[in-house]
């Protein structure tokens, strides 16, 4: 490993940092789609920054397109805000029109913009450690390193100064008004920081690119746990794992390296979307399969506990009656059987008293419209779930 | 280049002839199927569909080998579906809300698709060139099989739509009740989906994967302006889209170095532009005079009410006061007063004013009624 990987790594873990700690919060205020269009809507913002600078990494380039940002979220609160259209349309609406003012920029004067519109979608980190920043003619490292790193600095700055007022905030606007913080305030710094940030990654990572480091490692962190600072602190991580394994990846495959780092952010995302503990895919489908189970559970009870006559508790005569499948039949009675809830004799199911218990109370439940009840009961009476 | 001789172009140039019929025919079919995703509050689904039918691209050609247009776009289909249903699944199964999904579907799918294409475009295979044209698309490269593609799609959707019409339209508006009345509405909900992934897919040849969302959009956005009528939003809508197209590539054809796909996009968002502020029901600016005449009449109102206020002391009604009375009273101005006396409420004579009888009923009756035809 040379010192220009180590760098373009260190870039991208930067970056990642700092587009995962705004990300988080826009996915929890339910804003994702305004961090898609800041990263299009900067595109007008940058030419013109760069037309007057000459400089991707200039300050002023980053302030300016910063501000086409603010000005996006203005507009699309505005166009919201006349009714003529419902909030997503207004984004839909105001980004790909700046985002075409900004393609046409680009092709009218390709001669004079060193920005290609391949460079405006997927950056180009490889060639970040070309660009030295030279103080007093010393070399003191790759420019757009110095840049990420001091908007990393202010984002990280900013969190902590602000970390109460934003997690109020973001849960309870309501109560964020009435302690005397402006709701408004700290969403346009929200909005602001944002901004910065997609200018400063822009140039390593590209315009959609953005996108995926401030929402898919906030997502993947937001399925694993509830608590903000653990999910800040999950979402960091998966971001700066996807960033270097990604570089290696495109490092074999010869390939863009924005790209690669999106795949691997997909791959984490889709590995914990199957696999989280409590909110993952398989762990809500086991829940859905043992929620039906049990409530089948209850409905054979039931009917047991309503019927005393023999043959409607005869083991086949119960197959046709609830009318379930064989193999549906036989989880429920051997469910039930280990749970002490039923016995069998001689073909013929009833209550224990265990059973007969469990059943009333139920029905308890059922009449006062108190069904959540049941599901805390479950526990006092269940030795096996479904 | 004149209008005149544009147009003739447009007729006897072959190239040209195809982009604009194509990009017509793009535009009516997108704003066909744009109204009901915006009106099913979708409209960045469309968004998220273009960005993701990006690796299917990739993908078909990786397995083909071949840059034939409807290979690739049946790849372009496949992943746009597979998007779709994935944040379909994530926003039901998970506690993410759909803007996280679709954000998340919308940057992963694009980045793989990067991720390929870049890969292919280090394979030493001289086919590979020309794939990157799916990002902004390049209208140049239609030729008549894409148009007639294109057409008999076009086709095939508004028959699909003229026959579920009703089902549609019922689902768009009351989904509760339409599964109440016995449709299958996963079925329809379904069939809405994938014809809207089938337009954006046809589109991606010619605006590309970027920008594809807008020409969903915006001769939708702009068509609900105009009208409360479903049918007339989707024909309206259609129209838009087709305007858009034409009049895109008039000006990206006059002009050099100017891409076609983002020309379109801009055409119809003036086309919304000036729908927002022109139509008469709903744009801002017959609203703005709205709300002027609205307070003009206020005005008026208050003024009639504050002499009613003084006449009232009088025995005589008409009682003649001084002009100069009303002076100190923030809602009166010589127009509103001359207004008054236009309606024949109020009589001037010299520096005194009076109320008429019917000026007095009136004012009686102000906030007992209300008077529609004011100004």
């Amino acid at each position: 490993m040379n010192s220009a990987q180590l760098e373009i790594q260190i870039i991208a873990s930067l970056v990642a940092i700092a587009c995962a700690i705004p990300g988080t919060f826009l996915v929890l205020r339910k804003m994702a789609m305004i961090s898609d269009a800041i990263s299009h809507a900067i595109l007008p913002g940058i030419v013109i920054g760069f037309f007057i600078t000459q400089d991707l990494n200039s300050p002023v380039l980053i302030l300016l397109a910063a501000l086409t940002g603010i000005i996006t979220v203005v507009l699309v609160e505005y166009i919201q805000k006349t009714g003529l259209v419902k909030e997503d349309t207004a984004i839909g609406l105001v980004f790909p029109a700046l985002f075409s003012i900004g393609v046409i920029m680009i092709a009218k004067n390709a001669n004079d913009v060193h920005l290609d519109v391949d460079a405006v979608l997927l950056g180009e980190l490889a060639f970040a450690p070309f660009d030295r920043l030279l103080i007093g003619g010393t070399d003191v490292g790759p420019k757009s390193l110095w840049v990420v790193g001091s908007i990393l600095l202010i984002t990280i700055t900013l969190l902590i100064l602000f970390f109460k007022e934003l997690k109020v905030s973001t849960f309870d606007k309501g109560l964020t008004a009435s302690l005397g913080f402006s709701p408004a305030v700290i969403h346009y710094g929200l909005m602001s920081v944002s901004s910065v940030t997609t200018v400063g990654a822009f140039d390593a990572v590209g315009a959609i690119l953005v996108v995926a480091l401030m929402i898919a490692p906030a997502a993947s962190a937001y399925l694993l746990t509830t608590d903000l600072k653990k999910m800040l602190i999950l979402a960091i991580s998966f971001g700066v794992f996807s960033a270097i394994f990604g570089y290696w990846v495109a490092h074999c495959l010869d390939a863009s390296i924005a790209g690669s780092i999106t795949t691997i952010l997909g791959v984490v995302f889709l590995l914990v979307y199957l696999f989280a503990p409590s909110k993952g895919i398989i762990a809500v489908m086991y829940r859905e399969k043992q929620q039906r189970t049990e409530v089948s559970l209850l409905t054979f009870l039931l009917h047991l506990k309503n019927h005393d006559e023999v043959e409607e508790r005869h083991v086949n005569h119960l197959y046709e009656h609830i009318n379930w499948q064989k193999v549906r039949a036989k989880s429920v009675l051997d469910l039930a059987q280990k749970n002490n809830m039923i016995h069998m004799d001689n073909q013929v199911v009833s209550l224990t008293k265990k059973g007969d218990e469990f059943t009333s109370k139920a029905i308890n439940y059922i009449i006062t419209n108190e069904d959540a009840q049941i599901e805390d009961m479950k526990d006092d009476f269940f030795l096996f779930r479904g | 280049m004149d209008i005149s001789k544009y147009i003739e172009l447009v007729f006897t140039d072959y190239t040209l002839r195809t982009i604009t019929l194509g990009t017509a025919i793009l535009g009516a079919i997108t704003g066909m199927l744009g109204s009901f995703a915006v009106l099913r509050k979708q409209s960045l689904l469309g968004d998220a569909i273009s960005h993701a039918a990006l690796p299917g691209i990739a993908i078909a050609f990786l397995i083909t080998g071949a840059k034939d247009t409807n290979t690739l776009l049946i790849g372009a289909l496949v992943s746009g579906l597979i998007g779709t249903f994935w944040i379909k699944n994530i926003v039901t199964k998970t506690h993410l809300k759909s803007d996280t999904a679709l954000g998340l579907i919308l940057s992963v799918f694009f980045g793989f698709g990067m991720l390929l294409l870049t890969f292919i475009q280090k394979q030493p295979n001289a086919n590979q060139a020309g794939l990157d044209k799916y990002l902004f698309g390049q209208a140049a490269t239609l030729v008549e099989s894409d148009v007639w593609m294109m057409a008999i799609v076009t086709g095939i959707c508004l028959m699909v739509m003229l026959t579920f019409w009703k089902e549609f339209k019922i689902l768009l508006f009351d989904a509760d009740y339409t599964k109440t009345l016995g449709f299958n509405t996963k079925t329809i909900d379904i069939l809405i989906t994938v014809f809207i992934v089938l337009a954006i897919v046809l589109g991606l040849q010619t605006v590309g994967v970027v920008l594809m969302s807008a020409m969903l959009l915006a001769p939708a956005a702009a068509a609900r302006q105009w009208t409360n009528s479903l049918a007339k939003m989707v024909f309206l809508a259609a129209v838009f889209g087709a305007f858009s197209g034409v009049f895109g590539t008039a000006i990206s054809a006059s002009q050099n170095n100017l891409s076609t796909g983002p020309v379109i996009v801009l055409v119809a968002s003036v086309f919304v532009g000036f729908s927002f502020i022109f139509s008469p029901s709903r744009g801002l600016l017959f609203k703005q005079i709205r709300v002027i005449k609205n307070r003009r009449d206020l005005e008026l109102h208050k003024t009639l009410a504050f002499m009613y206020h003084i006449a009232e002391t009088h025995e005589n009604t008409s009682h003649p006061h001084k002009i100069k009375l009303l002076n100190n009273f923030h809602g009166y101005t010589k127009s509103t007063l001359q207004k008054l006396v236009d309606k024949n409420y109020v009589k001037i004579n010299g520096s005194m004013w009076s109320l008429t009888e019917t000026g007095f009923e009136t004012a009686a009756n102000l906030y007992t009624k209300q008077e529609t035809e004011d100004e």
